[in-house]
């Protein structure tokens, strides 16, 4: 009853054609890869075809990830995902049922394979109950055994984020094709949680060591995979990810309106436009040089000629345009990398010891970006990073070395006046000490005259 | 001769279906702006709840109803599952339980009568199992008649539990205790117990007489288009 159909390898990297004629193309890419599951499929000559196979009708494409399939056994990654049938849990519910589904579905779907199937079709057919029949059939949709037409535009994106999510945890027969589509889509803003295959809309977990990925609601459920638990995911907002292809434009613009208005974050998005102001922050706290302009709000003026400049230089950077900045690049590009390296350095050291610490880091900074950007230009990128790079860690590890002196210094104030706190106490308590102690001797010599007196009374009682 | 129910007598079991898997058949039957919407399907309750929501939103997908149907479905199979939870923690009684169950059902062109007995005390029972076999031995070639029929024998296992449930419960009203029990469970299973000393008994074997082969036989039939139409078209004007 199962056709054996063989396998024919097409020069399409990312799918095997499994068609029911007996023919064999040899592959030209993976000659290696072609696994010995499918091989025994080829063995075995199809029926004798009394319709001649025409190229497009008979041909089933099939993911290459997913090429562990065959009708008779149960790869590893089928009872990962569905352990209900390989559990033991209930008696009825077993691999043969198992295998029952998964082949009713898949010969279902072949039947017409132009024509999606849908998850209705199959469970009128098959006996059982909806809920696994929904999770098989799921597996099988997910790993692209059934509905994987090319000419389907709506499978591709889940199909390729299926790849990039399932493409880890196939058996070792990986491709490098699969690879491709992984690499091709981990850049892909939309995600797709690997285990209800809804989209994700606000926040999802994503599991590095699987590369994985679940919607809030599947991670609360607990419907992940066997091997790992509710701390193997990190929590990944969707709405910061989906807009987090901050353009160089806009980097520009944030850069510039912090300049101008320093921490007034509202503003700052204005400038930019399209962006909260949470936003902005966030993007730009994960710039490499943010730190810098976080602590020294801009209100000097003697920086602000230094400002207007910088602006002119940070904004036409991204185009170029502006004629100075063009200048520039094509100098420093002219004179080679050593020379612009030690105009930068002379430029630095200068405006160390002119404008103080403050300005000089903001010189450092806005003019590693400057040659970061000559750099791109002039693809001269290293060096010069390198020399202003050294420049700056100099100047900040003095400074650091000066906050800890300050900060111990500091320290040895606050112990000195504790000390001296104690002594004080200590004095006091000595001095309460005397005092008591008079009190006492006192207080004794009192009780001894009252005893002398009673004395005397005795006494003279007794002699009158 | 002994009352076979005292011999019989089993303490309560919690309620459940009688069979290996704990499932539920559901049916639904909605009708939206005109569009009917006619299923049977088994469900398994332990499921999480958000399956419920997943499966309508996937029936109005796949068979493109309208959209009114998702919250309708929804409730519908919501509120079959609370039924069958609120039996659950209840006890039901089951005393020795052949029952006969009766099959008679129209599949797209396939139409299905039969009848066989069933025992209500084996557990470990699979009606999807049997519809399966059914379907193969009669060489039915439409894929949906193994799941109408698997879903007909549950539904009719489920009634007869439910059955079960309420007697226990009143018996419990009517607090009569033990000799009550026993005298409720001959009398109800009457039907079945009986038979069953009938037919084990000594002097009769346990193959069937002749004449109830006929009775007992599963038929089949196929109709044809127009046959098909005539008992719609009769279906829709009973209902009506």
């Amino acid at each position: 009853m199962a056709e054996k159909s063989p396998v024919k390898e097409a020069a399409s990297s990312e799918s095997i054609p499994i068609s029911n004629s007996n023919q064999l193309k040899p592959s030209p890419q993976f000659p290696s890869k072609f696994s010995s599951q499918t091989a025994p499929n080829s063995e075995v000559p199809s029926t004798p075809t009394s319709r001649p196979p025409s190229a497009d009708a008979d041909v089933v494409y099939v993911p290459s990830y997913s090429r562990w399939f065959s009708w008779d056994k149960i790869d590893s990654c089928e009872s990962r995902f569905l352990p209900e049938f390989f559990d033991g849990r209930s008696a009825s519910k077993g691999p043969g049922l198992y295998i029952y589904y998964r082949n009713s579905i898949i010969k279902l779907f072949r039947v017409n394979p132009s024509r999606k199937i849908t998850f209705t079709d199959v469970r009128k057919t098959l006996v059982g109950d909806v809920g696994s029949i929904r999770r098989v059939f799921d597996f099988l949709d997910h790993w692209g055994l059934i509905n994987y037409s090319a000419s389907s535009a709506l499978s591709k994106p889940s199909k390729d984020t299926g790849s990039n999510i399932k493409s880890s945890d196939s058996p070792s027969v990986e491709s490098p094709s699969s690879a491709a589509p992984t690499s091709k889509h981990s850049s892909n803003s939309r995600r797709i949680c690997g285990a209800c295959k809804s989209l994700c809309t606000i926040a999802c977990f994503v599991c590095d060591k699987y590369d994985s990925t679940l919607c809030a609601r599947c991670y609360v459920r607990g419907n992940f995979r066997v091997g790992l638990s509710n701390a193997d995911f990190r929590r990944v907002e969707i709405t910061d990810e989906a807009k987090a292809d901050w353009s160089e434009k806009e980097t520009l613009l944030l850069l510039e309106a912090i300049m101008h208005y320093g921490d007034d974050w509202k503003k700052v998005a204005q400038h930019v436009g399209g962006r909260t102001d949470k936003d902005c922050v966030a993007h730009f706290v994960k710039l490499p040089f943010g730190e810098e302009y976080l602590r020294h709000p801009l209100s000097n003026d003697d920086e602000s000629g230094f400002e207007t400049n910088k602006r002119m230089c940070l904004t036409p950077l991204a185009d170029a345009s502006n004629p100075i900045m063009a200048q520039a690049a094509f100098l420093s590009a002219l004179a080679g990398v050593e020379i612009a390296e030690a105009a930068a350095q002379a430029a630095v050291s200068v405006l160390s010891q002119v404008d103080g610490i403050t300005a000089s880091r903001e010189g450092i900074g806005s003019l590693e970006r400057n040659s970061k950007r000559e750099s791109e230009i002039s693809s001269n990128g290293d060096t010069n990073q390198n020399a202003l790079e050294r420049a700056a860690y100099a100047d900040a590890n003095s400074l650091l070395d000066k906050e800890e002196l300050d900060i111990e210094r500091a320290i040895t104030g606050i112990t000195e006046v504790q000390m001296k706190e104690i002594q004080d106490k200590f004095l006091r308590f000595e001095e309460m000490d005397l005092q008591t102690e008079k009190e006492r001797q006192q207080l004794e010599s009192m009780k001894n005259l009252l005893f002398i007196d009673q004395l005397n009374l005795s006494f003279r009682r007794n002699y009158t | 001769m002994k009352s076979p129910a005292s011999a019989s007598w089993k303490a309560p079991l919690k309620f459940r279906m009688p069979t290996a898997e704990n499932l539920i058949p559901i049916r639904l039957d909605i009708e939206v702006d005109g569009q009917r919407y006619k299923d049977a399907f088994t469900w398994n309750p332990y499921d999480p709840d958000s399956e419920v929501v997943m499966f309508a939103k996937r029936t109005v997908k796949d068979l493109k109803l309208a959209p009114g149907f998702l919250p309708q479905i929804v409730q519908s199979i919501q509120s079959q599952l609370a039924t069958f939870r609120s039996y659950e923690g209840q006890d039901m009684y089951v005393g020795d339980k052949i029952i006969p169950i009766k099959l008679d059902l129209q599949v797209n062109h396939t139409v299905i009568r039969d009848q066989f007995l069933w025992d209500l005390n084996n557990f470990d029972s699979d009606p999807e199992e049997f519809a399966r076999t059914l379907c193969k031995d009669l060489g039915i070639e439409d894929p949906e008649v193994g799941p109408a029929v698997a879903f007909a024998i549950r539904e009719q296992l489920y009634e007869i539990a439910i059955q079960n449930v309420t007697s226990a419960r009143e018996n419990r009203i009517s607090k009569k205790g033990r000799r009550a029990a026993e005298h409720f469970t001959p009398s109800k299973a009457s039907g079945a117990a009986l038979d069953l000393m009938k037919l084990f008994s000594f002097r009769s074997s346990v193959v069937r007489k002749r004449k109830e082969w006929d009775y007992y036989k599963p038929v089949l039939d196929l109709l044809s288009n127009e046959e098909v139409d005539a008992l719609e078209a009769k279906e829709e004007r009973s209902g009506r």
